[in-house]
């Protein structure tokens, strides 16, 4: 197969699932099993797909498909290749988890039906967004995320959770359709200037005109841009959907929410800051990223010391690192940006098991508020454990991945001349590491209820979570070759810097041992 | 000249139209404003075609005849009919502050579009200010309602604004572009519709203020 029918593969696999799991609805007694069958095989061969288009694209450069529609580069394998491994372990943790939940009769096997293929179907929106290179389609893809999740954040159908289905289809919506008009400002400002206006829909094509775009109008456009899909990426004041929405879905979607959809509208708004920054100059959407950052990080740190609801807090939580991930792009740099990057994916990983964690002590105690839940250690031990080690590396702590990301941002901020910023962020980080020691302390130890019975679920519920620590360990302890060539590719995307090595002494420690620079250009056949 | 002048007064209809569908009381009366309203918006796209000779519009005009006209109204009104709150009926906002409220965003779009420089728009910059402003209109409508069926029609008047930017501005995008965000934009519809009827089926409420267990 050639990398264009890798793209399109994978981009039908989660689609063509999602048809299967609707339609097993209707296969009466065997629909159940046809339907989590027919999930399995879509998750694992979307997984397979992802993994090999973003190697692909590590080795050869960028893929061009459609006549220049998808454009995957050093950037996009990054957020395609997370996308893959979580949705594959959050689908896989899914399986696990709904089976308690049907067996329990809290859901229907129709509604498991939908269920999985809403999650396909949430996935195939989220492959698109990241994958496409018309900035219209990019839109409409990030749109779709909103419209494909709405039925899984309100799936179990009672009053918090519709409650929080409509919040989130309302702010998401609304939200994005400023993102719409920013996109139109971009699109209309290169109509009008370039030779050739058919082009003007391309990510790439309008990146290499950038220098001839009306500065004007890309300021106005970037603003609108960075309120839109700042909305959907959950930055401080548009999240307000956010908590909601992450604590009322069941918990393997508010993993996927957390860990996949954030980071494919911070793509989205990774894209326009890279024309932006070569239209106006880096100075102006560093600043508002700087901004929106600090306040989405300071705001959550509040929201978590105080929080009782265990999956709350760790929607808060997503705020306040989209918030850093701002920040760190914000200041700017070879280390920011690669420090930002590294902690995309930290986070994700981080998140993922976090809320596997949290739902499996919902499953055993029936609630998340933190004065109830006592004992976990005791009741399901492995479970308790995960969760102690993931709860501790999200707040920061070695030697797990998240550290290195926040002591690179850190370094970035003080080396880019930002030294008060920083006391500022390492306080409210050290605000969060109390409300997650916290949590941790208040749940995992002390004695256990006795109305809770002890043991694990099952292994499906607990070995994403095994995975999932397992990669953070690796990437805090030693990065694996393939993630710091992908990172210093894309990092250079973001910068703008073609093929030219990352400014020495600015770079990761990890840089040296990249073995061959990953050409950034666009392959000669495409745009 | 005078294609220019149909354009820019229809445009300023559709701000009449969105001051209806928030204007009256009831949610179907609401559906068949929207529904006048997209006609508006379709006369706009025909005479833009005719003007700017963007063949592309008329496709669009045919394209939002079927969906904005017809579709998105009739699927709003036979499953609004049903669903009765007296209760949230009554607006956060007043008649009177509602019409204020919309001449201070006619004033500062038609500020802000003043400032721009694109050559395809010179002309056209009232239909322009119409746009932005109709899209904050339908920010408006959602902030100022109580029900959610109006949050509703709010979204489908703030995609209108939209829409309309996007044929001034970008009327020579690809068919397949256009028909994306006019397939969002029904989804979105559909399943706003779908969410609320279940609101309404569970909670026996379509008020906004009575949703409120999630908080902090």
């Amino acid at each position: 197969m050639s990398h264009m029918e890798w793209v399109y593969a994978l981009l039908l696999t989660p689609f063509a699932t999602a048809l299967l799991a609707f339609f097993s609805r209707g296969l009466g007694a065997a629909a159940r099993r046809a339907a989590t069958l027919f999930h399995l095989l879509g998750i694992t061969l979307m997984l397979v797909l992802s993994l090999g288009t973003a190697f692909a694209v590590l080795a050869d450069g960028p893929i061009s498909a459609a006549g220049g529609w998808f454009y995957i580069d050093g950037l996009a394998a990054i957020f395609l290749a997370l996308i893959g491994v979580v949705g594959f372990l959050t689908g896989l943790y899914s399986i696990g988890y709904m089976r308690h939940e049907v067996d329990n009769g809290e859901i229907s096997v129709p509604t498991l039906c939908t269920y999985y293929g809403f999650f396909n179907l949430f996935l195939c929106t989220m492959l698109l967004a990241v994958t496409a290179n018309n900035i219209i389609m990019m839109w409409v893809a990030i749109e779709a995320t909103t419209l494909g999740s709405t039925f899984l954040v309100g799936i179990y159908g009672q009053r918090s959770s519709l409650e929080a289905a409509w919040k989130y289809v309302i702010i998401c919506t609304v939200g994005v359709a400023f993102g719409l008009f920013g996109t139109v400002l971009v699109y209309s400002n290169a109509t009008s200037v370039l030779a050739d206006p058919s082009g003007a829909v391309f990510w790439t094509v309008l990146l290499g005109h950038a220098g001839q775009l009306d500065p004007a109008l890309m300021r106005i456009a970037f603003v609108f841009v960075l309120i839109g899909f700042g909305t959907k990426a959950g930055l401080f004041p548009m999240h307000a959907w956010l908590p909601d929405a992450h604590s009322e879905a069941p918990s393997p979607v508010s993993a996927l929410l957390s860990a996949a959809l954030l980071n494919c509208a911070l793509l989205v708004i990774i894209r326009y800051y890279i024309i932006v920054s070569k239209t106006l100059g880096p100075a102006f959407p560093r600043m508002l990223l700087l901004a929106f950052g600090i306040m989405s990080i300071a705001v959550a740190a509040l929201f978590i010391i105080v929080q009782r609801d265990m999956k709350r807090l760790l929607a808060y939580s997503s705020v306040e690192n989209m918030g850093l991930i701002a920040l760190s792009i914000g200041l700017g740099g070879p280390l920011g940006v690669l420090a930002a990057l590294l902690h995309v994916i930290n986070h994700s990983l981080a998140k993922a098991l976090l809320f596997c964690g949290s739902g499996n002590i919902l499953l055993k105690y029936g609630t998340r508020d933190m004065d109830a839940i006592k004992g976990v250690a005791r009741v399901a031990p492995l479970t308790a454990l995960l969760m102690g080690a993931g709860a501790l590396a999200l707040g920061g702590m070695p030697p797990f991945n998240i550290f290195i990301s926040e002591f690179m941002v850190v370094t970035a901020g003080i080396h880019s001349g930002h030294p008060w910023l920083m006391l500022v962020t390492l306080l409210l980080l050290t605000l969060v590491l109390a409300g997650l020691v916290r949590m941790v302390a208040r749940t995992l130890l002390g004695p256990s209820p006795d109305a809770v019975a002890r043991g694990e679920l099952g292994v499906l519920t607990l070995l994403p979570m095994v995975l999932l620590l397992a990669m953070m360990l690796t990437l805090g302890v030693s990065m694996p070759r393939p993630v710091a060539a992908a990172l210093d590719s894309a990092a250079r995307i973001v910068l703008d810097q073609g093929d030219a090595p990352l400014a020495a002494g600015a770079a990761a420690p990890w840089i040296k041992t990249t073995a061959k620079p990953v050409p950034t250009a666009a392959p000669a056949a495409g745009l | 000249m005078t294609a220019t002048l149909i354009v820019n007064n229809l445009a300023g209809l559709l701000f009449v139209t969105s001051l209806l569908v928030m204007g009256v009381s009831r949610p179907t009366a609401s559906a068949v404003f929207y529904s006048l309203q997209s006609l508006v918006l379709v006369l706009i796209f025909v005479t833009l075609a005719a003007t700017l000779g963007a063949g592309e519009l008329y496709l669009w005009a045919a394209s939002a005849f079927v969906t904005k006209v017809v579709l998105v109204p009739v699927i709003m009104y036979r499953a609004l009919g049903k669903l009765q709150d007296p209760a949230a009926s009554r607006p956060l906002i007043g008649p009177t502050g509602l019409c204020l409220a919309a001449a201070v965003i006619a004033v500062l779009s038609y500020l802000a579009v003043s400032t721009v420089k694109l050559a395809v728009v010179a002309e056209l910059k009232p239909a322009l200010a119409v746009s932005l402003g109709h899209f904050f209109l339908g920010l408006l409508c959602i902030v100022s309602q109580r029900n959610i069926l109006k949050q509703i029609f709010g979204y489908c008047l703030m995609e209108n604004g939209a829409h309309l930017t996007l044929a001034l501005m970008a009327n020579r995008a690809p068919e397949l572009v256009e028909i994306g965000i006019a397939t969002d934009a029904i989804f979105a519809v559909v399943i706003m519709t779908l969410v609320a009827r279940q609101i309404f089926r569970t909670l026996q409420t379509l008020d906004v203020k009575q949703l409120t267990a999630l908080k902090g």
